[in-house]
């Protein structure tokens, strides 16, 4: 009789709390813009199907897999989208996801959320932590999500012309070409935006641009710690030039003209910067010494000056470190001059350097940075030629 | 004291805390009730003036009169449609004698030929003068005397031949049965790639023999008894008398002797009457058919145990580690052994887990799965009318059904059938929508898992969990899978074989057992004996 009872205390609880993955929506996107209606939300306001809102933020977000009929029929059909895209705008974005839930016939579950896009306009009008704090709070987002800011609309990084391409995963996993280029930097996490958003510093996101269907990642865009919002862009190089000074890089290319302005590139094999700092009685300075060590490996001009003699390896040395060298100016004078941020990372070595300093003046680190003197030294250095046939 | 109060929970804590309190004292008191309950074997003590009243075996004693004897024992047994006698007299004697066998049970050649052939014109006066050194001139290999009629009746239809000759008041039985044995072949239910191909057969005294051939050695001890209280067996026990822990040679002795059954058909009678714990769903008793195997764990320190009629042969004390381990692991190098062994480990948690850990994941935490996994899974589902639990268990039992008929197809079609029922089914139930593709994997990864632990029996235990396992996971997930898991690990830890701990040398801890658990260390690193036996004798080598 006991056992009986204890038996249909276990089976009447039935499947305690379980919802099958089948009837679940999982999103692997997130893309926040600038709030107006979405166009199916709009008809639907129009007939009256509203609930108090300001329209602050417009969040998409990108469904997968979608509802196939049935698994026979794959054959007969030319293979329809593997991705919803859904949005709605308001001024909450877990009402915002909500408001799916009267819309979906599945409730949708942020387990498998890979990547946020934020435009850099909303980032204008709100701040960082407004937009992050719901995803931050939220248990089932995972805190390895990836955050990237486009200048375009955001949701359109979310849309592909390749038919069997998922455009969230596309650009989670465009972050593995970090081997090839340092165009892309170090990808920004949740939990590490968390962090730099709390101390209030400034950083970059990969900043993505989208045209006829296909994505890019071009540049970074700056978030002011102080403000929170969005201030500027730095171009592709200037984020090579990042990632020469943070140290980041893994590889690249430097490519520039010689003397008959033919185009002659370096290819880089390894890359590594140390940032030395100097405070003499409260005046900070910095020193970055760059070495990178190469191959040459392209080489347009036809006229044959290149040969492996001593003085000619200089001479193209001196090329490139030319060229280095501007890209580093061009950098510091936007960091300093234009933007007056730090995201270079010279905060970090002062932290480390002189702690006690440090606290007292990181509040106001960004404008002192833009007054700091930084200097750099090069070191350039071509290994090897390729292989080519020798004359 | 009111900030004290302010921190008394409420009564609904109280609550939940006494049912979190009373649940487990319930289930251990329902467990106890049960076990009680099943327990209730009458013990041969009670037992022993009710079998008094069955009719016991006559003993009548020889009258010493040739023909009165052969009256009775026509009387008692001649209405057998085997039995056979011939008549004869001894030329050189002048005295009647008679054969009495069972058809069929004698080596007929022999009988004739050599046997016929002395008694009949070979035998002399002085042979069989006097009675009492008739036994020690008669030249037979095996020659019993009967006392009374009624030993020699049974032995008689045992398969012995008896002689009874005119003028000497007893019984002699002089040939020892010979019916139909089966070659010895190799073990079918453990078989090895290296290793001898050598198996146990249903005759005790090869057994036994097989036994002693294994090595030179005069302290392997063979103690026998006669099990059964209708239907009587030999039953051998084995052991190193110079390793064997003394108090375990106690229990086994007593556990044997306590056996109260009319008939022991096969060993397993005797694994499970002299077994720990009935309700386990772990063998506490070892199983197998093959002699190196039985050997190895006698010079252990364990001790063996063979009944006649049967190729399967028990070991004792039983350990969890055991069940994994292969007689082969000892015969291969050490790294190939190694990796064999947890693998081993690793299959059997497959096909413990493997569908639990499906249900979980599918019906509870899809964020655990990977997210391209999660996708794939997602699509595949999609026309899978059934939660995950009914799914799996379609499978799992349909699976389980071929498995079952797979030993009772006969064996032409057997394997044909299996293939075609397994892949059949599985596909036939993908393209129905009845199962996703992926459970497919999973239940084929379980099954064939199950196959590749060395004891068939052991494999039985982990079936019958894993249907335990996919309902704790369906009703609780993940941590109901844990659940299941701990509780399984407690009952383990408190499970007993003869004595010896079963999860030793893992729980209680010794270091030093280790080296042959999860790794099979170099034999130049084992140089004593599992600690665990506590056997008399600590080292292997010096």
């Amino acid at each position: 009789m006991l056992l009986l009872i204890l038996l249909s205390f276990l089976l009447l609880t039935g499947c305690w709390s379980s919802k099958e993955i089948e009837d679940l929506a999982l999103y692997a996107g997130l893309a926040l813009d600038v709030g107006q209606p979405a166009p199916v939300e709009e008809e639907f306001e129009a007939k009256g199907a509203t609930y108090s809102k300001k329209n602050k933020v417009m969040a998409t977000i990108q469904i997968v897999p979608t509802k196939s009929t049935s698994g026979d029929e794959k054959k007969k059909m030319i293979a329809p989208k593997h991705y919803i895209n859904i949005s709605a705008s308001g001024d909450s974005i877990l009402e915002i996801f909500r408001q799916f839930s009267i819309r979906r016939d599945r409730p949708i579950i942020g387990h498998h959320l890979k990547v946020i896009v934020i435009n850099s306009d909303l980032l204008k009008k709100q701040t960082i932590e407004q937009l992050m704090d719901f995803v931050l709070r939220d248990n089932d987002i995972r805190p390895s999500t990836l955050v990237f800011i486009s200048r375009g609309k955001a949701q359109n990084t979310l849309i592909s012309s390749q038919p069997n391409e998922i455009p969230a995963f596309h650009i989670y996993g465009m972050i593995r070409n970090r081997s090839r280029t340092s165009k892309v930097i170090q990808a920004v996490t949740l939990s590490k935006l968390d962090g730099l958003m709390y101390s209030k510093r400034s950083l970059v996101l990969q900043n993505l641009e989208t045209a006829k269907g296909e994505t890019e990642f071009s540049g970074v865009g700056i978030i002011k710690g102080s403000t929170g919002h969005w201030i500027g862009n730095l171009n592709q190089e200037d984020t090579e030039g990042l990632a020469w000074i943070k140290n980041e890089g893994h590889a690249g290319v430097i490519k520039t003209y010689d003397r008959d302005n033919e185009p002659i590139t370096y290819e880089i094999k390894s890359m590594k910067s140390k940032t030395k700092v100097h405070v003499n009685d409260g005046k900070i300075a910095f020193h970055v010494s760059i070495k990178t060590e190469g191959r040459l490996i392209e080489i347009w001009n036809s006229k044959g000056h290149y040969t492996k003699d001593e003085s000619n390896i200089k001479e193209v040395e001196e090329l490139f470190k030319a060229k280095l060298k501007q890209t580093i100016d061009e950098l510091m004078h936007k960091l300093q001059s234009v933007y007056k941020v730090d995201v270079a990372g010279f905060g970090e070595a002062l932290a480390l350097k002189d702690p006690r300093l440090w606290k007292s003046i990181k509040d106001d680190w960004d404008d002192l940075f833009s007054k700091t003197e930084v200097t750099f030294d090069y070191e350039l250095k071509i290994t090897e030629f390729g292989s080519f046939t020798d004359e | 004291m009111s900030a004290v109060i302010k921190y008394i929970p409420d009564w609904i804590i109280f609550i939940q805390a006494f049912i979190a309190f009373s649940v487990p004292l319930l289930l251990y008191f329902l467990y106890t009730k049960l076990y009680h309950f099943v327990g209730k074997t009458p013990s041969p003590n009670v037992n022993r003036p009710n079998e008094k009243k069955e009719p016991d075996e006559v003993n009548v004693p020889f009258t010493g009169s040739f023909e009165k004897d052969m009256e009775i024992i026509q009387e008692l047994i001649g209405g057998n449609c085997d039995f056979r006698t011939r008549e004869f007299t001894m030329a050189k004697l002048n005295r009647r004698a008679i054969l009495v066998y069972v058809d069929g049970m004698q080596n007929d050649r022999l009988l004739n030929v050599k046997v016929l052939e002395y008694l009949m014109f070979e035998a002399t006066a002085e042979d069989m003068g006097l009675p009492l050194k008739a036994a020690e001139l008669l030249p037979f290999e095996s020659l019993i005397e009967a006392g009374d009629i009624g030993a020699f009746n049974r032995s008689v239809l045992f398969g012995h031949t008896g002689l009874i000759i005119e003028g000497f008041p007893k019984g002699l039985l002089i040939e020892l049965p010979d019916g139909a044995n089966r070659a010895v072949t190799e073990p079918v239910s453990e078989a090895l790639l290296r290793g001898p191909r050598l198996g146990f057969t249903e005759v005790l005294s090869e057994n036994t023999s097989m036994l002693r051939r294994q090595g030179f050695t005069d302290q392997l001890v063979m103690k026998t008894y006669r099990v059964g209280t209708r239907l009587k067996k030999d039953l051998v026990i084995a052991y190193m008398k110079d390793i064997v822990n003394e108090d375990l040679l106690r229990e086994v002795d007593s556990r044997i002797e306590k056996m109260n059954m009319d008939f022991l058909a096969e060993s397993g009678y005797v694994e499970q009457l002299i077994e720990d714990n009935y309700l386990s769903p772990f063998q506490q008793v070892q199983n197998t058919e093959r002699p190196d195997r039985v050997i190895n764990e006698i010079v252990a320190g364990r001790i063996g145990i063979l009944l006649d009629g049967t190729p399967f042969a028990l070991i004792v004390p039983a350990t969890f580690t055991m069940l994994l381990q292969s007689p082969e692991d000892y015969y291969e190098r050490w790294l190939p052994s190694t990796l064999l062994r947890m693998l081993r480990f690793l299959a059997a948690f497959l096909a413990l887990m493997a569908p639990a850990l499906y249900i979980s994941l599918i019906s509870f935490h899809p964020g655990l799965i990977p997210t391209e996994l999660a996708i794939t899974i997602i699509e595949t589902r999609q026309g899978v009318p059934f939660p995950s639990l009914i799914e799996v268990l379609i499978l799992e039992v349909a699976i389980e059904i071929l498995r079952e008929a797979g030993i009772r197809l006969p064996k032409p079609i057997g394997p044909a059938m299996g293939i075609v029922g397994g892949l059949i089914i599985g596909d036939a139930a993908v393209q129905a929508g009845i199962v996703s593709p992926f459970l497919v994997i999973v239940v084929a990864v379980t099954a064939i898992s199950s196959f590749s632990i060395p004891t068939y029996s052991a494999g039985f235990t982990l079936r019958l969990l894993r249907f335990v396992g996919m309902i704790f996971a369906a009703v609780l997930g993940m941590y109901g899978t844990i659940l299941f898991f701990l509780l399984m690990c407690s009952h383990l830890t408190k499970l007993k074989s003869f004595g010896v701990p079963y999860l030793t040398p893992l729980t209680p801890y010794r270091l030093q057992d280790w080296k042959d658990i999860f790794l099979r260390v170099p034999f130049t690193l084992m140089k004593k004996r599992p600690a665990m036996f506590k056997t008399r004798n600590r080292r292997k080598s010096t």
